[in-house]
This record gives structure tokens, C-alpha cells and sequence, in this order.
């Protein structure tokens, strides 16, 4: 097993280096200047001013150059300053972390304790209007784009009823430990992050649910005349929950991308809207810490999924 | 369709812009002013209370809270809060009054004597003096990341301070028995400094001395904690907290000099855009917000809210490549002349600014000192347009477009997307230009990938829709000047191209004297509108109003064009309970 995880992360360090070439490339080949782009509007300002600020910021030598030298201060663990706040990039990252784990625990937490009974109902009750009215629901959860529905609900529960607080995480003026406040604020956001996987998850569960009730051990649960709950919570649901665990796996660094265009909309300010505010003023050093971030959680995360395939189902060796 | 129906239209529509692409701002910009004591009480029955708060919504969070390194202005308006300036701007008429200092000048019209309010104090109780001034100077003078070390660059001395050939800055000098006067000397007269150069706040020198160092040019203030968390102020408001990507608190200044604001806390906070500050403003989120146009009829229904318009100090035009040979054609005056005639502005204004605006005629919108007079407004007028073009050489074909020797009148306009003001001028500007057969393709760029284009003079650009956000000084150096013409070897904001000896000798004059008084630049400057109305190098555009959304029971607001946020007299602003 021990092997198994350092060989998975050496393997790593190729995925997250052909990445991080990709994207600087991306960045930098786009359209675009970020000194002018950030010089723009300055009144009195000088050619010779720009061309200091963009020796300043290493700009001004061939991109291979400037690669390589953002590689090496990598490795170090220093990403850069950001252009526009002029502070070291990653601590600014991380920063907003906390706020985009907030969310993404959320989301989580709704996904599974509305997803996962969704799934067991539609299964159990196979065939009938509810079952349908859950497989629609799954169909639509799935389909629904995240900002068609953020705004939707800003102006039905914020705007037309006011019962819920449309932008950021704390109304102005409440202490920061306002916790009953914090939840009216994250529920909307949380919601809209967590719908596709709540569809997901149902469907998941119900197929899952449709295929251990059938085996034969539930029919012998059954036949040894045990209640029909204890034969669905504690034979049924146990098995069928376990190919769950691993999609858990995959669904942090999902969350956390997904939680770019949400963050966008409530003003939510997480790493997704801090990353996308950086692509947009083409901020590289922020845009390029973001995105290896976000790589890196993504990797681990599947690495996290393998070996909990490995610990939930012994018959899969780990090689 | 129901006003309900309509919000969640252009909510939509509006937001599901803003998700793709950039909210372009604009460009220029003078110093935030605040302070001074009001002329006039609003409502004479209703007493002054203080306490309170003002949660004023903007679109993007602050960056750096030290003038002295950042350009952006949204971190302006809160650094402006807290950092008083030596001068103020008179919101009305752009006047220059003395705030935290006086001031004479020299009869060679080169060396400033400044005097500091001997009340003005930083909030720790230390006097502001002379060397805070001079601290400023120093720090922007070193600072590797500051968009404008230019600024002080006719400073006597300055140059060889920036660059380390120098450990003082001979022009400025502080009294060594009254730390309170000091003198500035300029090495040729400059008539902007008394905004430009003195409209720069002064820093406490006993906070940000430390990080420079004049023998050593590499000791820079740049990195400093105290960028993001100022300690001390001379402002209205001292800072108090800035919770990052979510809002910054300011707290009133018990000791400021011109008295304690009444209003107890100034929160900024970020919103998604325009159209949620609106709905934001209608549930009391917000108490102080800029609105769009396009909210207007929608918020003034609601009774909770109150709205301020005035004219702005900027406006919206169609930039004329003149020097592009792609299209040739806009380099002669008779083409741009019937661009100017061709197009109904009112209609624009009608249906881009819902009437919020007015038709703009030349460079200095008419709220300027500087604005010319006896323009030719350049009336609706298709016959006129088509007879212009006729006199060019051009003959209209059989598709309705008007060519010459087989090259049609056609003109590629781009605008940078999401600013809907701007898209929908250029639509209407595709159809009513249609009608007088010109050829126009629209084009959207995101304002990242735009500005460039636009400041390195990229022949790809043919003809540009923005907009200009003015200095309280007029001086259009940067703009008109053909020392700034935009090229691929030297950035410049003169994108059009635009190059004219008369008009240049107008500038100099009007930048470098010798009569700095307001009525001989004045007479300067109309003569260079009238010259700029008739070449024609924009289409003018429009000048948009600016509004200012608040709570109804805020008291004390006064606004001006030449306060963008209207918070020049933010310490008498109070809140009815």
C-alpha cells in the first residue's frame, strides 16, 4: 500500500507539470497585456515607466525564460506576487480557502442527506408516482444550469419575498460568529452547488438500491422475517452504499471548481471568485497558483478515491 | 411586460454577461476630495444625529489601501476616506480650495509655499507636517509597482531621486523651525500640479519612513503590511477591518480637522454587479450604491430610496481611427463630419441612457470650465451626412453603401463586451449608420484583451466605442497630444491617432503656461474644442449622468460632477433615525 501511494504521487508530478506548461502557455499566448491592462488610465505615466514595471515583473524576457524561473521559485513554495495586490499569491489563495470549504462542506452535506434517502424512496417505492416525480426531478436537477438557477432563486427568495440574504456570508455589522446568520446566507449558495449532485446522487442510489434488494441475501434477510426496515437500513443500504463512498473521492475537487460560478454569483468570496476575478485582470501569478491548486486537490482526491476503493472493497487489490 | 418580468430579464441577462467577461471601467480620474464644510443645510427643521452606518456596494474589492502604489478606483474611494489630500476639488465648478494645507505661489509661477492646517493631526495624535508630503513624494519616487512615479516628474530633483542618483529631492523642502510650511519647486511650470501633484495625500512619514531608505534605491515601500491595514489617518474615517473579497470597514475619526464625521461606520462592500446592487439596495442590504440607467424607473418607485443624478465630468464615444490605412477614408475630416451628422444622438441617449444623458459635442463636457462654446452641434441630419460623403468622391452602389473605386464605406467597431451601455450604442450606431449607407461591423472584445490593442495602436482596431472619466483638471494632454499618439513601440492614450499642430500649441499652452490662471486656459481650451468639433476625430457621444442610489433617510448629500462618488462632505453626511 505504502508503494502504491508514492508511486501514485511520482506519477503525479508529470500530470501537474504538463499542466502547469499548458496553462502558463494559455495565459500567456491569450490576448492581452497585464501592465497595460493595469497602467490603463494612469495619467502621466511614461513607455519607460512600463517597460520598468514590466522588467519588475520578469515580463520582459522569452517566455521559456520566464517558465523556468517560475518553476524554480515554485518548487520553493512561493508562487509569485500578485500584480494587482501585490502580495505573494498562494498565501492570498488560501485565504479564501476557508470560505470555499465552508461552501463545498455544505453543498456536500445537502448532496448526501437529500440524495442518498431520494434514491432509497425511488428504489423502494418503484414504479410509483413518487419514484417518477423523484426520477424527473433527478433528470432536471441534473440539466439545470447553476447561474440560470443562482439568479433565479436571488430574485424569488431575495428579491420578490425577502426571506433570504442574496450576496456574501455575513450581514454587515454581525460579528463574525454569528453562526445562525452565516447559515441563513450559505443555505442559497449551498443549495444551487449541491443540486446536480443531489440528482446525481438519487439516480446513483436507486439503481445501487434496485440491484442489492434483489440479491440473495435480502431475500434471505426477508425470509428469516426480519422487519422490512432493519432488512432496508441494515442489509440493503449498507451494501448499496458502498460504491458512494468512493465517488466521495472525486467530489472534493469537483465542489471546489464548481463552486466558481456560484461563488461568482451570491458574491461569495471563495476561490473561485477570486481566481476568476485574476483570469479576468490577467493577475498570472494568481491565475497560475489557482489553477495548480485546484490540479493538485483534483489529483489527490483521485489518489484518495483509489485507496478508499481498495478499503471499502477488499476483493480490489491495490497493485 | 411587467417591471417584475423585466428585473428578472435583464437580471439575467445582465448577469450571466458579467459571468463571461470583464465590467470595463474607465479610464482617468481625479483625486478623490472630501472634506470642507457645507454651504447650505438640505432641510432646515430636521437636527444633525450622529451614528449610523453606510453600506455603500461596489463591484470589485479593494486592492491596496496606499495611494502611493495603486491605480484602481475602487481602492481609491476608501484610501481617499482615509488619506486627506492637500487640496480639495469644489464639486460644482472644479475650483481648488485649500483642505489640509494653503497655499502660494512664486510670481515666476515655479515654486509653491505650503502652510498645513496647524489643527490637522494624524490619528494617533501626531502633527501632520511638511515631510508626511515629502514621504509621499519619497515612497512613489522608489516604489517598483507604481502605475504613476511619473506624476511628480517636474519636481526639481525628483528624476535623480527616482532613480538613485540623487539621496534628497532638492525641490522640496520643509522648514526646519516649522515642520508645518514647506516649499515644492518645479523645474518648468506645470499648470495641472495644484491637482495632479498636490491633490496626492500626504503619508505619514513616522509609519512609511521606515521603509525607504534615500542612500538605497532598493529599500521600497511596496511590501509594506501597512498598505493593507493602515494605522493612521488624516481623513474622515480610519480603518478598521478589511475582510477580504467581502468588505472593508472604516470607523469614524473622532479627531479629524475639520471635525468627527457624524456617520459612525463606513462599510464598502462587493456585490455581483449593477443589477444586484439594484435589488440589494430595495431590501436595505445596501444604503449607497451607483446606479444604472437602465434601474432607474425601476428604484425610483421604491419609497426606501432616494436618487442623485448630476452630470458626469466624462462621456461615451466613437473613436475614428485616423491613422489606420485599413480605413483610410477616416482620415479625411468630410467622412468624420458625416459620422457626426449621420447619427441621431438623442435617439442614442433615448434608448442607451433612457434620456439619463446628454449629447456631447467635444472634448470637455459642458459641466467644465473648459468646455468651448459656439459648437456646431451637429443636428440629425442624413442629407447632410450622404452629401459629405458625395463630396469625398464616394457614390452610393447598388447594396445602399456608399464606395469609392470599389472600396465600400465600411467600418468595423468594437466595444469591450458587457458594458451595456456601450453595446447598445453600437447597435443602434449598425442601423442608423445603415441608413445613411456606411457600412458598420460590430465587434465585442473582452476590456482585457481590448486595452492593449487600443494603447499599443493596433491596426486592428479600425474605430472604438469607450468612454473617458476626466480629471478635475482639463488638462487632454494624454488624450489629444500627438506626443501620445498609440503605437506598437510606445503606449499611448491618443488611440485614434489623432495628430494636429494647432491643437498641440493649445495643449502646451494650456499645460505649461506661462498664464496658469483659470481664464487664460480657459480661453485656451475652447479654442481646442472648437477645433476638435469641427476635425471631428470622435464621435462625441454622449455624456452620461451619473446616479447615486442611497437610502432615503441619509442626510446631507450634496453631489457634484467633480466628486464621482459625491463623497466630498462625507463628515456632515448623517442618518435620520
Amino acid at each position: 500500500m505504502r508503494t502504491y501511494i508514492i508511486r501514485r504521487l511520482i506519477y503525479a508530478i508529470p500530470t501537474l507539470l504538463g499542466i502547469s506548461i499548458i496553462v502558463f502557455l494559455i495565459t500567456r499566448l491569450s490576448p492581452g497585456d497585464p501592465v497595460r491592462l493595469y497602467t490603463f488610465g494612469a495619467l502621466n505615466i511614461t513607455e519607460e515607466d512600463i517597460q520598468g514595471l514590466r522588467e519588475h515583473y520578469g515580463l520582459n524576457k522569452p517566455l521559456y525564460e520566464q517558465y523556468v524561473s517560475w518553476l524554480l521559485q515554485v518548487v520553493q513554495g512561493d508562487f509569485g506576487k500578485s500584480l494587482q495586490y501585490n502580495r505573494p499569491a498562494l498565501p492570498l489563495l488560501l485565504e479564501r480557502l476557508p470560505a470555499t470549504l465552508q461552501l463545498a462542506v455544505a453543498a456536500l452535506v445537502l448532496q448526501l442527506a437529500v440524495g442518498v434517502p431520494l434514491g432509497v424512496i425511488a428504489a423502494l417505492k418503484r414504479g410509483t408516482w413518487l419514484d417518477n416525480v423523484i426520477r424527473v426531478f433527478g433528470v432536471i436537477g441534473h440539466a439545470v444550469p447553476t447561474f440560470w438557477l443562482g439568479l433565479l432563486m436571488i430574485i424569488v427568495f431575495s428579491v420578490t419575498f425577502g426571506l433570504m440574504p442574496s450576496q456574501g456570508v455575513l450581514t454587515v455589522g454581525h460579528d463574525v460568529w454569528d453562526i445562525p446568520d452565516r447559515i441563513k446566507h450559505i443555505v442559497m449558495p449551498a443549495f444551487v452547488l449541491a443540486l446536480a449532485g443531489i440528482a446525481n446522487y438519487s439516480r446513483y442510489l436507486r439503481t445501487e438500491t434496485l440491484d442489492v434488494i434483489n440479491q440473495d441475501y435480502v431475500r434471505t434477510a426477508h425470509a428469516k422475517g426480519l422487519s422490512e426496515r432493519t432488512v432496508v437500513y441494515v442489509h440493503a443500504l449498507r451494501n448499496a452504499l458502498i460504491p458512494m463512498v468512493t465517488a466521495l473521492g472525486g467530489l472534493l475537487a469537483a465542489l471546489v471548481s464548481g463552486a466558481l460560478v456560484v461563488e461568482q454569483i451570491f458574491t461569495w468570496p471563495g476561490v473561485g471568485q477570486f481566481t476568476y476575478a485574476a483570469a479576468r485582470s490577467k493577475d498570472y501569478p494568481v491565475i497560475m497558483a489557482g489553477v495548480m491548486v485546484a490540479s493538485t486537490l483534483l489529483v489527490l482526491s483521485y489518489l484518495l478515491r483509489d485507496i478508499m476503493y481498495a478499503v471499502v472493497d477488499p476483493r480490489i487489490k491495490v497493485k | 411586460m411587467t417591471a417584475k418580468q423585466r428585473t428578472v430579464r435583464v437580471l439575467i441577462a445582465v448577469l450571466a454577461a458579467s459571468m463571461l467577461v470583464a465590467t470595463a471601467c474607465t479610464p482617468g480620474g481625479g483625486p478623490t476630495t472630501s472634506g470642507a464644510p457645507s454651504a447650505s443645510a438640505t432641510a432646515a427643521a430636521e437636527q444633525p444625529t450622529p451614528g449610523g452606518r453606510i453600506i455603500y456596494g461596489s463591484f470589485s474589492d479593494i486592492q491596496r489601501l496606499n495611494p502611493a502604489t495603486s491605480n484602481d478606483a475602487t481602492s481609491s474611494t476608501v484610501s481617499g476616506k482615509i488619506y486627506d489630500a492637500l487640496i480639495r476639488v469644489d464639486p460644482k465648478n472644479a475650483e481648488v480650495k485649500p483642505n489640509l494645507g494653503s497655499w502660494t505661489v512664486s510670481t515666476d509661477g515655479l515654486t509653491f509655499s505650503w502652510v498645513i492646517d496647524a489643527k490637522a493631526n494624524w490619528s494617533d495624535g501626531k502633527p501632520i507636517t511638511g515631510n508626511d508630503f515629502l514621504a509621499r513624494v519619497k515612497m512613489q519616487a522608489r516604489s517598483k509597482v507604481t502605475p504613476n512615479k511619473s506624476t511628480f516628474n517636474d519636481i526639481e530633483g525628483y528624476q535623480d531621486y527616482s532613480t538613485g542618483k540623487a539621496t534628497s529631492i532638492s525641490g522640496i523642502v520643509v522648514d526646519k523651525t516649522d515642520a508645518k510650511k514647506f516649499t515644492v519647486k518645479f523645474t518648468r511650470i506645470f499648470c495641472p500640479a495644484l491637482i495632479t501633484v498636490f491633490g496626492s495625500a500626504p503619508m505619514p512619514e513616522h509609519v512609511f519612513g521606515k521603509y525607504t531608505d534615500d542612500a538605497d534605491i532598493n529599500k521600497v515601500v511596496d511590501d509594506a503590511p501597512e498598505n493593507n491595514a493602515p494605522p493612521v489617518a488624516s481623513g474622515p474615517f480610519k480603518f478598521k477591518e478589511w475582510r477580504k473579497g467581502d468588505q472593508v470597514i472604516l470607523t469614524r475619526n473622532d479627531t479629524y480637522f475639520k471635525g468627527a464625521p457624524l456617520i459612525e461606520e463606513y462599510v464598502q462592500k462587493v456585490v455581483a454587479d449593477s443589477t444586484v446592487a439594484a435589488a440589494q439596495m430595495k431590501t436595505g442590504e445596501l444604503t449607497m450604491t451607483l446606479a444604472q440607467p437602465v434601474d432607474v424607473a425601476d428604484l425610483s418607485k421604491v419609497d426606501t430610496v432616494k436618487l442623485y443624478k448630476w452630470a458626469d465630468n466624462g462621456y461615451v464615444y466613437i473613436g475614428w481611427r485616423t491613422n489606420n490605412p485599413n480605413v483610410a477614408f477616416l482620415g479625411d475630416k468630410r467622412i468624420r463630419q458625416g459620422l457626426m451628422y449621420g447619427i441621431n444622438t438623442d435617439e442614442v441617449v433615448k434608448a442607451v441612457l433612457f434620456g439619463e444623458g446628454v449629447k456631447q459635442l467635444a472634448h470637455h463636457p459642458t459641466v467644465s470650465w473648459a468646455a468651448g462654446t459656439g459648437l456646431n452641434p451637429y443636428g440629425y441630419d442624413k442629407t447632410k451626412a450622404e452629401d459629405l460623403f458625395k463630396q469625398a468622391g464616394y457614390a452610393k452602389g447598388a447594396d445602399g453603401y456608399y464606395a469609392k473605386d470599389g472600396k465600400p464605406l465600411a467600418i468595423t467597431i468594437v466595444t469591450n463586451q458587457g458594458n451595456k451601455t456601450r453595446e447598445t450604442f453600437l447597435q443602434v450606431a449598425v442601423e442608423q449608420y445603415k441608413q445613411v449607407g456606411v457600412k458598420i461591423t460590430p465587434k465585442l472584445e473582452a476590456f482585457e484583451s481590448l486595452v492593449p490593442k487600443l494603447t499599443g495602436g493596433s491596426p486592428e482596431v479600425e474605430a472604438v466605442i469607450i468612454g473617458w472619466q476626466l480629471s478635475a483638471d482639463p488638462d487632454p494632454f494624454t488624450i489629444w497630444h500627438s506626443s501620445n499618439v498609440a503605437s506598437p513601440t510606445k503606449a499611448g492614450n491618443n488611440f485614434v491617432g489623432y495628430s494636429n499642430p494647432n491643437v498641440d500649441k493649445l495643449i502646451e499652452t494650456g499645460r505649461n503656461g506661462p498664464d496658469c490662471s483659470q481664464g487664460a486656459r480657459q480661453k485656451v481650451y475652447q479654442e481646442m474644442n472648437k477645433i476638435l468639433n469641427d476635425d471631428a476625430p470622435y464621435m462625441f457621444g454622449f455624456a452620461q449622468n451619473r446616479i447615486l442610489a442611497t437610502a432615503s433617510n441619509i442626510r446631507g448629500i450634496e453631489p457634484g460632477s467633480f466628486s464621482p462618488n459625491a463623497d466630498w462632505n462625507i463628515e456632515k453626511w448623517w442618518i435620520k433615525k
